[in-house]
């Protein structure tokens, strides 16, 4: 899969034509968008709640490493291997 | 039992089998669902809820021509309060700018506009009308109303050395996806494959062309490209399995575990009309007959492959083998495989370089309008 870097001062916003919602059936947040749908696990559901287009990719990976107790560069890793997979869905505007 | 079957995910509403087109490739059965047996809106508004409570997150709105039903933004408002993503898989023919607002205010999430090429006279003649430049002002005016737009291509013999002009087409567009769909070789396109299936030098272009474009346009642009099974050793895995993730219903409210399925003989399709959606996703014969690995023969069933693949395409088995439970063709371990190639070596001589002149050898469904 094609991938690059994302500038830790870029500010994700998730695409208007994503849409977050509550799964029915298994009460998880899932991420809609055409053609497909991804179940979120809670790491991902607080990605995605962060992609505001107002919060950096910097300071969404000190208040998720705050949050879930673990360090900056680990949690930076998860973050960007989520954000590129949802920038080759083309599903993320960096501003 | 019922919690070993696995829950849809995508549904496929075929609102109708009309349309004002008549592409050669069209992926309507090639025998046609009269307008009158067609659902009504309270039917099809009860399968959108059905299809929710089951665990369907997306619906694709569909035909035909799907904008042939006057309902249709009452379907869309259905799908958005049941919680549905839903996506318009249209010509646009029909699509005036008022109708478009009033499908984005119903709740429409996106739009998918299929074009033919990125010129108007092959365009055109592929379709049977003039429809090329109403497209561009349809995909101009759905990007301007704010509503997601992707760009579908079928690629053939005609049009896939114009792909690079496609794929600009698409960016002027301001397309945020680019479906470069290779011709499925079944009911019209089956007919004329003989005629649509490129060569493997043009399969090999075209496929390096995506490559690249999908790299330049990463995080602009969407595109996907998937190499005809025809080109390929190993099968393609068929709807991500048979009754696994989806389900269609065609215009008369038939449901099929794939919009060809129909195609194949002796299996028996049962109704919205008659039973609820649930009970044809557990227990119908439709979807029961080929869901899992029990059914299948050698080389699938001892396969490594068999839960990637999940045995190929069973309407592409039915169709070139006349037995819908075997391996499908275009896997390297099937028996069959020999005549697929032979096949596809038979159109490599011979590639007309002006598709257009070829025209009249195409069969084509007949237009229908209401």
């Amino acid at each position: 899969m094609v991938s690059e870097s994302i500038p830790p001062t870029a500010r994700p916003k998730l695409s208007a034509r994503a849409r977050l919602q509550t799964d029915k059936i298994t009460g998880k947040p899932v991420l809609l968008y055409p053609e497909g749908a991804l179940i979120l696990n809670p790491t991902a559901h607080a990605i995605v709640s962060l992609c505001t287009g107002r919060e950096t990719v910097e300071a969404i990976a000190f208040s998720l490493a705050t949050r879930y107790q673990n360090s900056v560069p680990e949690i930076s890793n998860q973050i960007s291997a989520f954000l590129n997979r949802l920038r080759a869905k083309n599903l993320l505007e960096l501003i | 039992m019922s919690s070993l079957i696995p829950r849809p995910y995508s549904l496929l509403a075929e609102l109708t089998h009309r349309c004002p087109l008549h592409c050669p490739y069209c992926s309507n059965p090639t025998q046609l669902t009269p307008t009158r047996d067609e659902l009504t809106t309270s039917e099809w508004e009860r399968v959108l809820l059905e299809a929710a409570d089951l665990g369907v997150l997306q619906v694709g709105f569909s035909g035909g021509e799907p904008l042939q039903r006057r309902d249709l933004e009452e379907l869309v408002a259905r799908a958005r309060t049941a919680g549905l993503y839903s996506n318009l898989i249209t010509s646009s023919l029909g699509l005036t700018r008022r109708r478009a607002e009033e499908l984005k205010a119903a709740g429409l999430d996106s739009v998918q506009i299929s074009f033919q090429s990125d010129e108007a006279s092959l365009a055109d003649s592929i379709v049977g009308a003039q429809a090329h430049s109403k497209k561009l002002e349809a995909a101009h005016m759905v990007h301007n109303i704010g509503l997601p737009l992707t760009v579908n291509v079928v690629l053939h013999r005609g049009n896939i050395e114009r792909l690079a002009e496609i794929i600009a087409l698409a960016e002027s567009l301001g397309a945020e996806r680019l479906e470069l769909a290779n011709t499925q070789y079944y009911g019209w396109a089956f007919k004329n494959r003989a005629l649509l299936l490129p060569s493997r030098l043009q399969i090999e272009i075209a496929a390096q062309l995506a490559k690249e474009a999908s790299k330049r346009l990463f995080g602009k642009m969407e595109i996907l490209f998937v190499v005809p099974d025809y080109y390929s050793s190993r099968p393609k895995p068929c709807m991500n399995g048979w009754g696994r993730r989806h389900l269609t219903v065609n215009p008369i409210g038939n449901v099929l575990p794939c919009p060809t399925a129909g195609h194949i003989k002796g299996l028996r399709f049962d109704n919205v009309r008659s039973r609820p959606l649930g009970w044809i996703w557990t227990e119908s014969e439709a979807f029961t007959r080929f869901r899992g690995t029990a059914w299948m023969p050698e080389p699938c069933r001892s396969c490594e492959f068999r839960e990637i693949d999940f045995g190929g395409c069973r309407c592409q088995a039915a169709l070139l083998t006349g037995d819908a439970t075997v391996t499908d063709p275009a896997c390297e371990l099937s028996p069959f495989r020999r005549e697929m190639t032979g096949f596809v070596e038979s159109t490599q001589q011979n590639v007309p370089t002006d598709f257009s002149t070829r025209l009249e050898e195409l069969l084509f469904r007949q237009n229908s309008w209401t």
